[in-house]
């Protein structure tokens, strides 16, 4: 290597420094407008939310922006209303009642899907249908189906012998929840199924045909592999769909406005209603910080419990 | 019923029961489309028709196509949808490639924050959202509406553009540079082409997620001059009662585009959410 080949090596690689150095500066450059937004639009109105919550904030008090401090007295309000309760009730009916048959219906298909057979790839572009479709859309379609004067869902429980006479299943307290949850099983299927899918493919080969080997029989093999392999997908899949679940709005919102007689009105109906129907911003805001530390919670949680498969 | 049968004895056994499954699951839609096509008796027949008989577009022509509050709704959704998909690309693609090339010593921590906030209840972020903006004047705007939506769909458009970016080589970059590229010339001619499926993947989800939003809408949007598409079906179908075959021209239309973007990018859509699902 003569003089200046080396020479040119040692300037390449203080060069090579420099651009490190530099793109380090840089990429604090690239992330900062992103970060500086979700700080912006996000954090600090997270974080207003809770200024709201201590203080008397309703119609008159809101534009002029002087709302007098009221420490825990919303919070008080909220905790000491039955409405606050019961609303917290359905929440969890009705995320526990979608994630029961999602959760089953989705590892049917996920099972169905397993091994590859004609047609299999389309089909399963088309569950992504009602994942996709906008759930307003979704909330019409399921409300027409529900119909009690001329919905198919009465046609066909009629034609089947198991409803005689019409059912006004959203305008009744008794069965407006289970609608709802009904067409929320319908909208959760393909998260459920399709995630459930990766799980199983995942799956190592050399597994059943060991068992096979060993004489186990189809039922065996799902009972003593697939079902053990498959603990920690589904725990994910679960929690996952809690967290999802649990604030549901738009669905329940057009579908039955929370009513009948408070039926529906789960935790972010609430919220929803506090706020913008009653104009009470304070209690509004107290409810939302509760259902806020709930999800949080439970993305805590989830968050753990990934990091803790990883680490695995 | 022979041809089924036929089918089911030369192994298609599993798809036959695919076919009926998915028929079932498809159900509720095609019920949309085929009520949309009813006339205002034909929704009362009992027992109701399966195929429109015969198919009219009488639904279409009064809730739609006559229908000067739906074209103003269809407007205020495009342009919030194409703003928001805009406002997170600029800010997404800097943030996804500045993740994905240095070991930040943050980026542990954004891309946490990043994924406690996919899982926030938009309700909580439309209450003080609405207050805030009420004092800057940004409610019942379309800046207030695109900023607020952006916060849903930006942490998910960079946990899906990362991935992509991740999959680029950075010595591909230097050898341009060595070669006499500029630092942005690099970037332009190397990473942007490259990154292209992940920009569509993201595009495509970014409408799908703005297009369908419901509740920023509904707070944020308080003259019905201004309402988004889906807000504006929430009052057709208190206004319409028991016209269904208008409410589900007024649903197919808004379902439509969905549709259409999926048909057509649905390998790129698929891909980028197996890309957000597998994510760290």
């Amino acid at each position: 290597m003569t003089q200046n080949q080396k020479l040119m090596t040692r300037i390449r690689a203080k060069g090579k420094l420099d651009r490190i150095k530099l793109r380090k500066a840089r990429n604090y450059l690239f992330v900062a407008p992103a970060v500086i937004f979700i700080v912006l639009f996000m954090i600090y109105p997270l974080l207003y939310n809770f200024y709201i919550s201590v203080r008397d904030v309703n119609v008159g008090t809101l534009m002029s922006g002087n709302a007098p401090f009221v420490g825990l007295r919303n919070y008080k309000t909220m905790i000491g209303d039955p409405t606050f309760w019961h609303s917290l009730l359905i929440s969890f009916i009705f995320t526990g009642g979608s994630l029961l048959f999602q959760f089953t219906i989705g590892f049917a298909l996920a099972l169905f899907f397993q091994r590859p057979f004609p047609g299999g790839g389309i089909m399963r572009a088309f569950l992504l249908l009602g994942w996709l479709m906008p759930i307003v859309v979704s909330a019409s379609i399921w409300k027409w189906l529900l119909d009690g004067d001329y919905g198919v869902i009465n046609y066909l429980l009629q034609g089947l012998g198991l409803l005689r006479g019409d059912h006004y299943w959203l305008s009744e307290p008794n069965t407006a929840l289970a609608g709802v949850i009904v067409a929320n099983i319908w909208l959760g299927i393909p998260f459920n199924a399709l995630l459930l899918l990766t799980g199983l493919q995942g799956i190592s080969l050399s597994l059943y045909e060991a068992a096979r080997v060993d004489g186990a029989n189809a039922w065996q093999r799902f009972l003593y592999i697939t079902l053990p392999q498959m603990r920690s997908v589904s725990l994910t899949v679960l929690l996952l769909g809690f967290i999802y679940t649990f604030k549901v709005f738009d669905l329940i919102f057009v579908m039955t406005g929370g009513g009948p007689a408070n039926a529906t009105t789960t935790l972010p109906i609430l919220t929803y209603n506090l706020t913008f129907e009653f104009y009470e911003f304070g209690t509004g805001a107290a409810a939302a910080s509760l259902l806020l530390m709930i999800s949080l919670a439970l993305s805590v949680v989830y968050l753990l419990l990934v990091r803790r498969e990883e680490a695995a | 019923m022979s041809m089924l049968v036929r089918l089911y004895r030369r192994g298609y056994g599993r798809t036959l029961v695919g076919i009926i499954i998915i028929a079932a699951y498809v159900f509720p839609v095609y019920w949309m489309v085929a009520t949309s096509l009813k006339s205002s008796k034909g929704i009362f027949a009992v027992p109701p028709h399966l195929v429109p008989d015969p198919p009219t577009f009488v639904a279409y022509s009064s809730a739609v196509i006559h229908n000067p509050a739906i074209h103003k709704a269809l407007i205020n959704s495009v342009i919030i949808s194409v703003g928001t998909m805009a406002l997170t690309l600029i800010l997404a693609l800097p943030a996804a490639y500045a993740l994905a090339r240095l070991r930040l010593r943050l980026a542990g921590l954004v891309l946490l924050l990043l994924l406690i906030s996919q899982m926030l209840p938009p309700i909580n972020l439309a209450v003080p959202l609405f207050v805030l903006f009420q004092y800057i004047g940004l409610v019942n705007t379309y800046p207030g509406l695109i900023l607020a939506d952006t916060v849903f769909v930006l942490p998910f458009a960079i946990i899906i553009l990362r991935p992509f970016l991740l999959s680029i080589p950075g010595d591909l970059e230097d050898a341009a540079m060595v070669d006499g590229c500029s630092r942005l010339g690099a970037f332009s001619r190397i990473v942007l082409p490259l990154v292209v499926p992940g920009l569509i993947a993201v595009g495509a989800l970014a409408f799908v997620l703005v297009w369908g939003e419901f509740i920023l809408g509904l707070t944020l949007m308080t003259s019905n001059k201004m309402y988004p598409i889906t807000v504006a079906l929430n009052r057709f179908i208190g206004q319409y009662g028991t016209q269904w075959n208008n409410l589900m021209a007024v649903s197919t239309t808004v379902a439509l585009p969905i549709l259409l973007t999926f048909v057509v990018l649905q390998r790129y859509i698929v891909s980028g959410l197996a890309a957000g699902a597998t994510k760290e």
